[in-house]
């Protein structure tokens, strides 16, 4: 037994640290929404994650556990460009036996792709029909399991405002993709899942931080408030939860790469189930010990409050996962 | 015991409904705070309710209310609720403050516009340092003559940004212990070194804004009674904030749980077993919540209002949470109800926080010892 990230990946976590911070710094929500930065990133973000080699990440050599520590960085400040999406999509299509040269295009940020997912976003779409392109700001192309490849419309209004989800324009081309089979599919499941627990721990840890950092500095009553029990109770919580969430993470990634599918997708669930409803809690509760100043729309809070539901939402919420586990532990009697 | 109404309450809930009858439709689209045309619209509908008798109507008949008592009040925001119409104007503390304490040529000056909503005021209690801890607020009033010269920053003044007059908590005896040297003085928002800088929240509501005083002269003759009973004032106050008040907004709350039934009861909405229940056991907090805050109006001990606001915060907080979860995925695409979430947390926030409401009830209620 070996839980928690080797010297290689912690060392990974510190430069994406680095260049996630240095991304969230170009992006600001401004003093309205209609003074918000974009969430397309600049050519200059944009070629910042290429050379860091975050798009080609996957299609390397990487285990799910590298991927969930970018990730998590992702979540942890916020960034607002479409490398989850890029990440889903590409392995999407390297499992439908995509050329290579497709492949290595994503991967260098030529090609910008978005994953196609039900407009319920519990997973990826079967079909164009009555599905979206998730987290596509600024991308160009998503393609349906059969390989046609579709123009994207305008972004769907959502309560995201750092990753945009857009409607599926009409056809623009045709890969020759096959069905990648049961197994695939599930590990697929299993990976938009593990990410979106990534994304929330990290938005969380963020919250959490912030609010610490608040509670040390801001006096009320001649004393920081996070020397009131009040304030400190809420805290201490917050942190069971960040922490209960970081062992729900670790199992769900070390079983995307070590068991088989289904069960990787149980624990996948099982982990999302945890984690979804903890990491808006917290994002709630940091704008609690905030005070007003967590309410205003200059502040992160919101931002990562919006961003964890978006995140909850992604592959199912804690209600979608449970449903499915309850089949799974106590079958059909007694209902 | 009795929860019907009294034959006089009935009859002034009629009179209320045909009139909102006759004059609602012109108003039911349009209002708010979003737009200078909302805006606009939302300040006619002050002047019409108020010109038709209903604002303030607790206040004496002398200062233009009609001297009932607050459950008039909380009939009216009821019945605003119940017919969707916008809410009344947020005045009834200001006109409170100004009718309890200031004397007979101020009311005289001020009091007419207020409650014939021809004015429109702000309250400008928070600062940026004093927000919890209200009473360490640093505005400072120095005597000058038959002046004061105002210095200071107030912040999350709601309505500032279109606000004539502002009702101004400040530190004016700069000898006196912090309590005792707060004063409330009415200033014109015109007057020079005033700036207003707009906040915006995070469900992009645009009520708000920071004020900021440099150097402001108001007349002496603009203070509310004497100086240094600020802190007195601003008491009383709170106990006109919510009350009557609380009834309109557990009407607004009945709607939103009324459109989630709804959903649920015509399929719109998908809900599995437990997330049906949950509905219904929002059904029963606002049922419950009704009749608390009615309990309040005519058994009001002294905090009720804290006990009240930590009952709202955790039902509102709670029908939120159960919206979204019925709203599913659709909560995060684009659902008006994702912004009145947003709002709900700010709920436990406002008007003195979930924290400092536990804490007045803990010690002044339960008696348990200060920390
Ligand atoms: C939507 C909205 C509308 C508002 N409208 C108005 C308005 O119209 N007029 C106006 O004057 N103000 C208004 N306010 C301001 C509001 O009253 C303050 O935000 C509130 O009093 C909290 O103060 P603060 O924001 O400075 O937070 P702080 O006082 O800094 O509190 C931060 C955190 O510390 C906790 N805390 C502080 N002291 C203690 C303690 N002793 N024990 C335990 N915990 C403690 C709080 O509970 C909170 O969790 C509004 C605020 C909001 C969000």
């Amino acid at each position: 037994m070996e839980i928690g990230l080797d010297q290689d990946q912690r060392a990974f976590a510190e430069v994406c640290a680095k260049l996630a911070a240095e991304l969230a710094t170009r992006w600001s929500p401004g003093r309205g929404p209609d003074d918000t930065s974009p969430a397309e990133p600049d050519e200059v973000a944009w070629s910042r994650i290429v050379a860091a080699g975050w798009l080609a990440i996957g299609l390397d050599e990487a285990s799910v556990v590298d991927l969930t520590v970018l990730v998590e960085q992702l979540g942890y400040h916020t960034v607002p460009a479409p490398v989850i999406g890029t990440l889903l999509a590409a392995e999407r299509l390297r499992l439908g036996g995509a050329g290579q040269d497709l492949l290595d295009a994503i991967g260098g940020g030529e090609v910008r792709v978005a994953p196609l997912l039900r407009r319920d976003l519990t997973d990826y779409a079967g079909t164009a029909a009555d599905a979206v392109a998730w987290d596509s700001a600024g991308a160009e192309v998503t393609h349906s399991p059969d390989g046609t490849g579709h123009h994207l419309g305008d972004p769907l209004p959502g309560a995201d405002l750092t990753r945009r989800t857009r409607a599926v324009g009409p056809a623009a081309g045709h890969l020759a993709l096959t069905d990648p089979g049961t197994e695939d599919r599930l590990r697929l499941t299993a990976l938009g899942l593990t990410l979106a627990t990534a994304d929330l721990l990290g938005v969380m840890r963020a919250a959490l931080d912030d609010a610490v950092e608040h509670a040390r500095n801001r006096t009320q009553f001649g004393a920081p408030i996070g020397s009131f029990q009040a304030v400190q109770q809420l805290a201490a919580d917050c942190l069971v939860s960040v922490e209960a969430s970081r062992s729900a993470l670790f199992h769900s990634a070390w079983a995307a790469d070590a068991l088989p599918a289904d069960e990787a997708v149980a624990a996948a669930r099982t982990a999302k189930a945890f984690v979804a409803p903890a990491a808006v809690e917290v994002c709630e509760t940091a704008i609690q010990l905030l005070g007003g100043i967590g309410m205003t729309w200059e502040s992160r809070a919101h931002v990562r409050l919006r961003r964890a539901h978006a995140s909850r939402a992604l592959f199912g919420d804690e209600h979608h996962q449970l449903r499915h586990l309850t089949g799974r532990l106590l079958g059909e009697n007694g209902r | 015991m009795d929860f019907a109404d009294t034959p006089e309450v009935a009859r002034f809930r009629a009179g209320l409904r045909a009139w909102l009858a006759g004059h609602l439709d012109e108003y039911r689209h349009g209002t708010g705070y979003h737009s200078d045309a909302a805006l606009a619209a939302t300040l006619r509908w002050h002047r019409a309710l108020a010109g038709a008798g209903y604002v303030a109507v607790s206040l004496p008949a002398e200062y233009g209310g009609r001297g009932l008592p607050d459950v008039y009040e909380a009939v009216i925001n009821e019945e605003l609720a119940r017919a969707q119409a916008p809410a009344a104007p947020p005045i009834g503390h200001i006109a409170h403050a100004i009718a309890d304490f200031a004397g007979d040529e101020l009311k005289t000056r001020v009091l007419p516009g207020l409650l014939g909503c021809t004015s429109s005021w702000c309250q400008g209690f928070s600062e940026p340092g004093a927000g919890s801890d209200l009473a360490s607020l640093t505005t400072t009033g120095r005597r000058e003559g038959d002046e004061y010269v105002v210095d200071g920053q107030k912040i999350w003044t709601s309505g500032a940004m279109w606000a004539d007059w502002c009702l101004l908590l400040l530190r004016t005896e700069a000898d006196q212990p912090r309590h005792r040297g707060l004063s409330m003085l009415v200033v014109d928002m015109t007057s020079a070194g005033i700036e207003r800088r707009e906040i915006t929240l995070a469900n992009g509501s645009r009520e708000f804004a920071e004020v900021f005083f440099d150097g402001v002269r108001v007349p002496a003759a603009n203070l509310v009674g004497q100086a240094g009973i600020g802190w007195r004032i601003a008491m009383h106050m709170l106990t006109y904030e919510r009350g009557p008040a609380d009834m309109g907004w557990v009407g607004r709350l009945g709607h939103v749980l009324a459109a989630a039934v709804e959903d649920v009861r015509t399929g719109r909405c998908a809900a599995d077993e437990p997330l049906r229940r949950r509905l219904v056991a929002c059904a029963v907090n606002i049922d419950v919540l009704r009749w608390q805050v009615a309990r309040s109006l005519v058994d009001r001990a002294g905090v009720a209002a804290s006990v009240d606001k930590l009952l709202t915060t955790r039902i509102e907080q709670e029908l939120f949470r159960v919206v979204g979860d019925l709203a599913g995925t659709g909560f995060v695409q684009g659902d008006d109800r994702f912004d009145e979430y947003l709002w709900s947390r700010a709920q436990s926030i406002y008007g003195g926080t979930q924290q400092i409401q536990r804490q007045i009830v803990a010690q002044r209620v339960l008696g348990l010892p200060r920390g």
